[in-house]
């Protein structure tokens, strides 16, 4: 082992030597330290700038997506507050509060999102920019399966079975377009918490669907 | 065993030639002949005490300068200054909070530097409010918020509702009755659609338009002002006195003006179950 390492001595000699085999003048210290000078804020830029090139830029789909799907989510709530104070059938009233519970919990989440990516709840895009095929999606300042405001106030309006009829159809509705945004996300995105909560609206607003159909179907009998 | 020992005879054997080295430049000079010979004395004689090592080149000085690395040098930190002044502008541009953007924004009134007084959040009060700034963007107010989502009150409300709604993040778009269509439309587009926001006419403004948020507000003369969608950006939601509190439901009737509604008095809507 001796012999082997005096024959073939390890290759960082020729750096710790201060004069290089072609005998030209090696950089001088100066040069050294100013390297590593600038290794190091290069390193500590890359320390800082890594957590902020991680996280969606204001542009980005999971930003967007945050944003349309509060105002969505809200307009969801609105309607499902209207039908739970007045709808006839239990199940609707049941139905509606779920709604109003895990959308506006949804939509905290969302927030957060946004307040933990350094971005505004308002963005410089469109709406639904931010899916491929998104704006063209948006009818009237509408996004898919919103509800007018004459809608709105027709079922603010109703009474009796009419606030589970209507609510039934405009939440059928409504879920719809949620679920197209959805998968316009999930397209888009790889971080796991968006990927999660897009997934659990989709099962959970799939299942609502079947569940206010199926009212839906015993009202008409 | 060994090897460590022989690489640290070896570093001791360099660090003397290297001394002696620089003594023959200081001492010597330009005579590089006196260089090269303490040079290679100094290697020979400390390679000879640390054992068998490479034989080593003398020293030439004297030379010219080597411009082509101290160029690449140059080069490289011109570019690598160039990329920390802009990763170090992105980072503090990143860490600027909404505070600090919106005070950015020239003529931006902030109540909350001068009025600390009206920002408690909170205080309901029924009945008609005299506030002492025209459109009031703080202060106590109805129990009752005016519904915020995107909506364009064509006629004047209740301040004392539209004040809740600033409370709760929304941004207050309010004109001059006399403004143009196409400057009403203009501002009515930046609202339709977008919750947390809602705009009406307003009586006795001192400019044409005049935006507010809880604590904050801004007056500009046109529709097309940069400044607006600005002052939306950075204060929309953020500016909330109440984080999580919604702008649906409330108060959305414009028909009975500006005289705000005790919902206590109020019959209970059509249809309610108990």
């Amino acid at each position: 082992m001796t012999t082997v390492a005096n024959d073939a001595p390890p290759p960082d000699t020729d750096g710790a030597v201060a004069v290089a085999p072609s005998g030209r003048r090696r950089f001088g210290t100066a040069w050294l330290a100013a390297a590593i000078v600038v290794g190091l804020l290069l390193g500590l830029l890359a320390g800082l700038l890594v957590p902020s090139l991680r996280t969606p830029g204001d542009d980005a789909p999971e930003a967007g997506f945050a944003r349309d799907m509060s105002l969505h989510h809200a307009q969801a709530v609105e309607m499902a507050m209207i039908t739970y104070a007045k709808a006839v059938d239990p199940r609707t009233r049941t139905i509606a509060y779920d709604i109003v519970m895990a959308q506006q919990n949804q939509i905290g989440t969302m927030q957060r999102w946004l307040q933990e990516w350094r971005l505004s709840p308002t963005g410089s895009q469109p709406r639904m920019a931010w899916m491929t095929g998104g704006a063209e999606l948006v009818q009237n300042g509408l996004m898919p399966g919103m509800a007018t405001t004459e809608e709105i106030d027709a079922l603010r309006a109703a009474t009796g079975e009419n606030v589970d009829k209507m609510f039934i159809t405009l939440m059928t509705k409504h879920h719809l377009g949620g679920l197209h945004m959805v998968d316009g996300i999930l397209a888009e995105t790889h971080r796991p918490e968006v990927t999660a909560l897009a997934t659990a609206m989709k099962t959970g607003q799939q299942n609502e669907i079947t569940a206010m159909h199926q009212i839906e179907v015993d009202l008409d009998k | 065993m060994s090897t460590p020992q022989s690489g640290g005879n070896r570093s001791s054997a360099v660090s003397a030639a290297k001394k002696a080295a620089a003594a023959a430049k200081s001492t010597a000079g330009a005579n590089t002949a006196a260089g090269r010979t303490a040079a290679s004395k100094a290697t020979a004689k400390a390679a000879a005490k640390g054992g068998p090592r490479r034989p080593v080149t003398p020293v030439k000085v004297g030379q010219g300068r080597n411009w082509g690395p101290i160029a690449l040098f140059v080069a490289v930190g011109v570019i690598a200054a160039m990329i920390i002044g802009y990763g170090a502008y992105y980072v503090y541009q990143g860490s600027q909070s909404w505070e600090d953007k919106a005070s950015s924004i020239s003529g931006l009134i902030n109540y909350r530097k001068t009025r600390p007084d009206l920002m408690k959040s909170g205080q309901h009060q029924q009945g008609t409010v005299t506030y002492d700034m025209n459109p009031p963007a703080v202060g106590p107010h109805n129990p009752s918020w005016q519904r915020c989502l995107g909506d364009v009150y064509a006629a004047p409300i209740a301040t004392e509702h539209a004040v809740h709604s600033l409370e709760h993040g929304a941004v207050w778009i309010t004109y001059r009755p006399d403004l143009s269509k196409d400057q009403v439309d203009k501002l009515a587009a930046k609202v339709r659609g977008n919750d947390f926001m809602l705009m009406s006419p307003f009586d006795g403004l001192d400019k044409p338009i005049s935006l507010q948020a809880w604590g904050y507000q801004l007056k500009v003369d046109n529709a097309n002002d940069g400044r607006i969608d600005e002052f939306v950006r950075d204060l929309r939601q953020n500016a909330t006195a109440e984080p999580g509190v919604a702008c649906s439901s409330g108060d959305y009737v414009t028909a009975t003006g500006t005289t705000p509604r005790d919902m206590s008095q109020a019959q209970p809507p059509a249809g309610t179950g108990g």
